[in-house]
């Protein structure tokens, strides 16, 4: 997930913020914060909840930096923080939620991935983007925040099992199981959608 | 839907971002919050934080922390011992006030507390004053410095000396009392 370089250049700022060096924090912030943004919003659906989320994430992390010993990469250890903040803020959030998902970057029209789908002769084809996004997000929502976390990770951002497995603290094994279990919830929830 | 569609649509989330903007807003917040959070920090911790600054810049060995902390038990545990001590002295004082009452009886005594004792406290009567009192009331060794004479309103022929103990009795001390 991380290459050599990329963690000799995180222990460097860490050990300087360590030392009291504010601005090496920061760039730690600029560095993972899109895709921490991306696992945070996947998870929550809403961006003023992703964005409080972002702060408080940051916050700990910054408290918290002064005892990172390195054991695991900077990544990992920043994606700990910020799915079990996001799972325990959804937790006391209970049920209640808003998709604000009508500000839905533009740039997906140009993904190739998603040119490459809607052209095939599939029955996704004749949704309406915007109607398909809001459909997958509740599917999304209607999963479990463990469930939801497992996806998030896996298919939205690429990580693989195992970095999964150590971010969450749980076995390659019950991740592959998660994925399993809730690829079939969300494709009886799509399925239901198109028929 | 197929697992291979599913995937594919999954990952087109990943494009939805903020604006390139939202980031700079994002670390100008975080900063303002780590200010806020400086401000507003509960008293135990800056202590804390003071007391690890102190013992930091005293670059002590692990050898000298666990002598101070043994300093620290031998005394608070000998402040204990005296402090346990000293009660356990004013508790039996407590109970033996009668004895103290008799032997340092209070200097000042007011008009007020003679009325009081008048009517409470112990009266002898004796016939004779120098005889009668001391042989059949108290020991030989016990004298009365404080006490009183008062002539009791007698008939003209029978004059009658009135002796009354001019000290506070046990119950009427303050009790004592014992504060940690």
């Amino acid at each position: 997930m991380q290459d050599d370089l990329s963690r000799k250049q995180d222990d460097e700022l860490i050990a300087r913020t360590q030392a009291g060096e504010a601005t090496a924090f920061d760039e730690l912030v600029v560095k993972y914060s899109p895709r921490l943004y991306g696992l945070v919003y996947n998870m929550t659906s809403n961006h003023e909840d992703t964005n409080d989320l972002m702060q408080d994430i940051w916050s700990k992390a910054y408290r918290s930096i002064a005892g990172f010993r390195g054991k695991s990469s900077f990544y990992t250890w920043i994606h700990s923080i910020g799915v079990n903040m996001t799972i325990n803020f959804l937790k006391k959030r209970g049920r209640r939620y808003t998709l604000s998902l009508d500000d839905i970057d533009s740039n997906v029209q140009h993904d190739k991935e998603f040119i490459e789908l809607t052209a095939s002769s599939t029955p996704v084809r004749e949704a309406d983007l915007s109607e398909l996004q809001k459909r997958l997000n509740e599917a999304m929502q209607k999963l479990s925040h463990d469930h939801r976390a497992v996806v998030t990770m896996f298919d939205i951002q690429g990580m693989p099992h195992a970095e999964i497995a150590k971010i969450l603290g749980i076995s390659e094994g019950t991740v592959r199981s998660r994925l399993f279990y809730a690829h079939r919830q969300l494709q009886n929830f799509l399925t239901e959608f198109h028929s | 839907m197929t697992e291979e569609q599913l995937s594919a649509l999954l990952r087109i989330k990943r494009f939805e971002q903020p604006p390139p903007q939202y980031f700079d807003q994002l670390l100008q917040n975080i900063h303002r919050r780590q200010r806020s959070e400086l401000l507003h920090r509960p008293l135990w911790k800056i202590a804390a934080e003071r007391l690890q600054t102190f013992f930091s810049e005293h670059s002590m060995s692990h050898l000298s922390y666990a002598g101070a902390l043994a300093s620290v038990v031998v005394v608070g545990v000998v402040g204990i011992g005296i402090l346990t001590s000293g009660g356990s002295l004013d508790s039996r004082g407590a109970r033996g006030l009668p004895a103290v009452a008799d032997a340092h009886p209070p200097r000042d005594i007011t008009p007020a507390d003679n009325a009081f004792s008048q009517k409470k406290l112990l009266a002898i009567e004796t016939a004779s004053p120098s005889t009668g009192f001391v042989s059949s009331a108290l020991p030989a060794s016990v004298s009365l410095p404080n006490a009183q004479v008062l002539t009791a309103p007698m008939s003209p022929t029978v004059q009658q000396p009135r002796y009354v103990i001019d000290a506070r009795p046990a119950s009427y001390e303050p009790a004592a009392a014992y504060s940690f």
